[in-house]
């Protein structure tokens, strides 16, 4: 009984969908805040992306002429509610007790399914610049993917497992991947970025060029409910990152009553995700958009490459000290 | 992807004023363009015909906003030559101060731009923020940040005291150092380099053959500004360099553009400093002699040329304005084709469109060929013959 | 790099934007701002309405006595402004040979009075 029940507190409350959410929405502020303070800018207030939410829900919806508004309504849902599962198996007060064998892969794929959404929502809209942007979204989910699941699967290979609360637990009992795998990390860094469809690798929406891309014709609940599957996404790829590569919630010691041990490695895992935020809200800063044969050339000449050579040491590494 | 048309316009987020573009594109490579420029249309040449000479200037200024002294001073300087009127030569100093902070602040504006075409928003902010010290000189100058209303036919209608010479000077170190950091980011940035490198090139013969003009003709290393081959205010007696580059794509307009930002602060400064004392303005007669003159100009974005026809009485009989944009969009259409979908708010933003000046019209006649404007006795007998079909009189 | 040296300082620094209505930027004083007609100065000449590019000056009725020149003059017509159509342009203040119309260091402001939009 009181499984379940705190499964369904797991799950629903915290830190589930309501913390999901609401952690979602302050670390989107904290994105556009950083970004506007170096630019020398405000910024927006602290309760910005809950009021765009709000906003948005409340506007009409407006149907396309010969546009499938039923299958319109149902891919925002089904790519946020891909994503808040995803955040599920990852540790945030420690190992996560939905946790399996494998659950690295789940994980893995459930965050590639926003990109394929926003090609469906594209090629639905009957919109020359909506399809041109959903063939751009999917043209880069097959380039940033392989140095990514590459980058990925490297700190999988030294923990010997492919349950991220194993990665996690070996991590604590060694050494950070940070160390041992950099290249992997800066890999998984720029990946990130890229699955996020965030400057430099914006490409599908691009305001200049293609209006909005896939999102031209989302408007009211479906543009609201879009919205917050990138700003999820964001929280689940950073905590992806934060456990496979900084240690996850988890300090090098075990302390003693178990809340404390709970509380602290929740403390760490928020400090870590807003380092990483910090990392993405300074590239995004930092740079312009790049064109999508330009993706091409830098993501298969050196993202992938790097990767693989990560994954060549990680063996090496493995063989010789790790094993024995 | 089959072809497909993509309708760039006239409404689009990469465009800062309508324009129609019609992309027939094959995937993301352009395989035609057919350019449709009309939008901007408001019919001010013939406004300016029935105004007389003080009341011309400020419906002139306000062919464009970001180089609306460019206007006034080119229409001015013309009118004045018909005269053979003289100005003192402060007038002349004050006119080139204002000509070459607009030059800055719409320097300063395109880079912005251009870096927002291309989604590097940051140095969008800052180039802008560091405009608003161009601005507020301009203000403490003229009254206003833009449409700075300066001219009158015989010279300035402002003086500059002393505090506002002092006030100017005091931002140029700021702004001299903000333009050598651009200069730096833009020959660093990876992506600004990535997106503008080899991206719309022309070459020297094509900026030849189309006509293009300003610092889209100089950065193919054409050597042509009317400030040195045909020097007008106080240009003959300022040093400055023409900045020229030879790489003819978008980065090399970039980079002249960088340049004359420096340059228009060297001429700033040594105008500030050397501007002779005197009145600012000649008792200018009312009405016009007959005459008929092509006055010229540089304006930011290149050579403005208005042709001014006057006959005695005090308005002008007829203005034609040419502006540089009109001359530059031939070559941008050229340079489009075989370019990716990518890069048309890159190559269009190059030019510095400013489409509010280009918008003139000509028509064609399909039975004979002949081209021409529509005089004002021929639009009353058509508006008379289209009300006769339809028993309005 | 500059942009990363740049950004990092913005970081730490304050922002430069101007939390209008909170913050004020000053006025410099040859703004061209609202138009004011200073009536005992008036005498009714007309110049500015001749010179107006917007046409948006019109003379109507105000006698008045003005000082002009050491004399006293009975004058009869006094000019109005449409405040919302003019352009700000200043020439009816540098044509005027009393200076009684002049260009104010105020932007011309919103109200609902009718002396906001028509002087």
């Amino acid at each position: 009984m009181t499984d379940s029940l705190f499964l369904l507190v797991y799950i629903f409350l915290f830190p589930g969908f309501a913390f999901l959410i609401l952690y979602a929405w302050a670390l989107s502020f904290l994105d556009r805040k950083i970004a506007a303070r170096m630019q020398q800018r405000v910024g927006p207030p602290f309760y910005q992306p809950f009021a765009d939410f709000i906003k948005m829900l409340a506007k009409e919806v407006i149907n396309p002429r010969g546009v499938d508004w039923r299958l319109f309504d149902a891919i925002p849902l089904v790519a946020l509610a891909a994503v808040m599962t995803a955040f599920l198996y990852i540790p945030v007060t420690g190992a996560s007790p939905l946790a399996f064998p494998g659950d690295l892969v789940v994980v893995l794929y459930l965050l590639s399914l926003p990109a394929v959404a926003l090609f469906l929502l594209g090629w639905l809209s009957r919109n020359i610049f909506a399809a041109i942007g959903g063939v751009r979204a999917v043209t880069m989910l097959f380039i940033y993917e392989v140095p990514f699941f590459l980058a990925a699967l490297t700190p999988a290979l030294m923990a010997g497992s492919w349950s991220i609360s194993d990665i996690v637990l070996w991590q604590q009992k060694n050494l950070w991947f940070v160390f041992l795998q950099p290249i992997g990390f800066v890999v998984a860094l720029v990946g990130l970025q890229a699955k996020l469809e965030r400057t430099p690798f914006d490409i599908p929406e691009a305001e200049t060029e293609v209006i909005a891309g896939p999102w031209t014709e989302l408007t009211g609940r479906r543009l609201a409910l879009m919205d917050l599957c990138v700003q999820v996404s964001l929280v689940a790829g950073s905590a992806l990152i934060v456990a496979l590569f900084l240690g996850g919630p988890a300090l090098p010691w075990t302390l003693s009553p178990p809340w404390l041990n709970a509380l602290a490695g929740f403390l760490l895992f928020l400090i870590k995700t807003l380092a990483i935020i910090l990392i993405l809200a300074s590239i995004r800063v930092a740079t312009g958009r790049i064109r999508i044969d330009q993706l091409n050339d830098i993501g298969w000449k050196y993202l992938a490459g790097a990767a693989l050579v990560q994954v060549g040491i990680a063996l090496v590494i493995n063989y010789l000290w790790v094993t024995p | 992807m089959a072809e497909v048309v993509i309708p760039i316009g006239p409404q689009h987020p990469a465009l800062k004023e309508p324009v129609n573009f019609r992309i027939i594109a094959d995937g993301e490579k352009i395989v035609r363009l057919e350019l449709d420029l009309s939008y901007n249309h408001r019919g001010i040449e013939k406004a300016a015909e029935q105004r007389n000479f003080i009341r011309v200037l400020p419906l002139l200024e306000r062919v464009c906003g970001i180089c609306s002294h460019s206007h006034a001073t080119n229409f001015a300087k013309g009118v004045e030559e018909i005269m053979a009127l003289e100005i003192p030569p402060r007038a002349r100093y004050i006119r080139t101060i204002i000509a070459e902070l607009e030059r800055m602040h719409s320097h300063l504006l395109w880079l912005g731009v251009a870096a927002h075409e291309i989604g590097f928003n940051t140095l969008f902010m800052w180039t802008w923020r560091d405009r608003e010290a161009v601005q507020d000189t301009l203000e403490e100058m003229s009254g206003n940040r833009v449409h700075y209303g300066m001219n009158e036919i015989g010279g300035v209608r402002r003086d500059l005291t002393p505090a506002q010479i002092q006030a100017a000077l005091s931002r140029l170190p700021v702004l001299e150092e903000r333009v050598r950091q651009y200069r730096q980011m833009v020959e660093s940035e990876e992506t600004l380099l990535m997106r503008f490198r080899g991206v719309g090139r022309l070459s020297k013969e094509e900026v030849l053959k189309y006509g293009a003009v300003g610092p889209t003709a100089r950065a193919s290393g054409v050597d042509y500004d009317v400030r040195k081959d045909d020097p007008y205010l106080a240009y003959a007696e300022v040093p400055f360099n023409v900045v020229t580059d030879t790489s003819g794509d978008v980065y090399g307009r970039t980079r002249v553009r960088v340049g004359e930002l420096g340059e228009s602060l060297k001429i700033v400064r040594y105008c500030l400093e050397h501007i002779p004392e005197g009145p600012i303005r000649a008792d200018a007669p009312h009405t016009a002699p007959e005459g008929e003159t092509l006055s010229r100009y540089e304006a930011p974005r290149g050579e403005l040329a208005h042709f001014i026809r006057t006959n005695g009485t005090d308005k002008a009989e007829r203005i034609d304005i040419r502006t540089p944009t009109l001359a530059n969009w031939t070559s941008v259409a050229v340079c489009l084709v075989n370019q990716n979908l990518a890069d048309i708010p890159v190559i269009v933003a190059a030019i510095d469109p400013c489409l509010s000046c280009t918008s003139r019209l000509t028509v064609v006649n399909r039975n004979d060929g002949t081209a021409g404007v529509i005089t004002f006795d021929e639009l009353r007998r058509r508006r008379d013959r289209q009300w006769d079909r339809q028993e309005l009189r | 790099m500059s942009v990363l040296r740049e950004m990092f300082g913005n970081l730490i620094g304050r922002p430069v934007t101007v939390l209008y209505p909170r913050e004020k930027v000053p006025i410099p004083e040859a703004f061209r701002g609202r138009v004011a007609i200073t009536d005992d100065k008036c005498i009714g000449c007309s110049k500015c309405s001749l010179v107006c590019p917007a046409q948006v000056i019109t003379m109507i009725d105000g006698p008045r006595e003005v000082e002009f020149r050491g004399k006293n003059l009975a004058r009869k017509k006094r000019p109005q402004v449409k405040l919302y159509q003019c352009i700000r342009c200043g020439l009816c203040e540098r044509h005027c040979p009393t200076g009684a119309i002049h260009l104010e260091q105020v932007h011309a402001g919103t109200g609902t009075d009718r002396e906001v939009v028509v002087t």
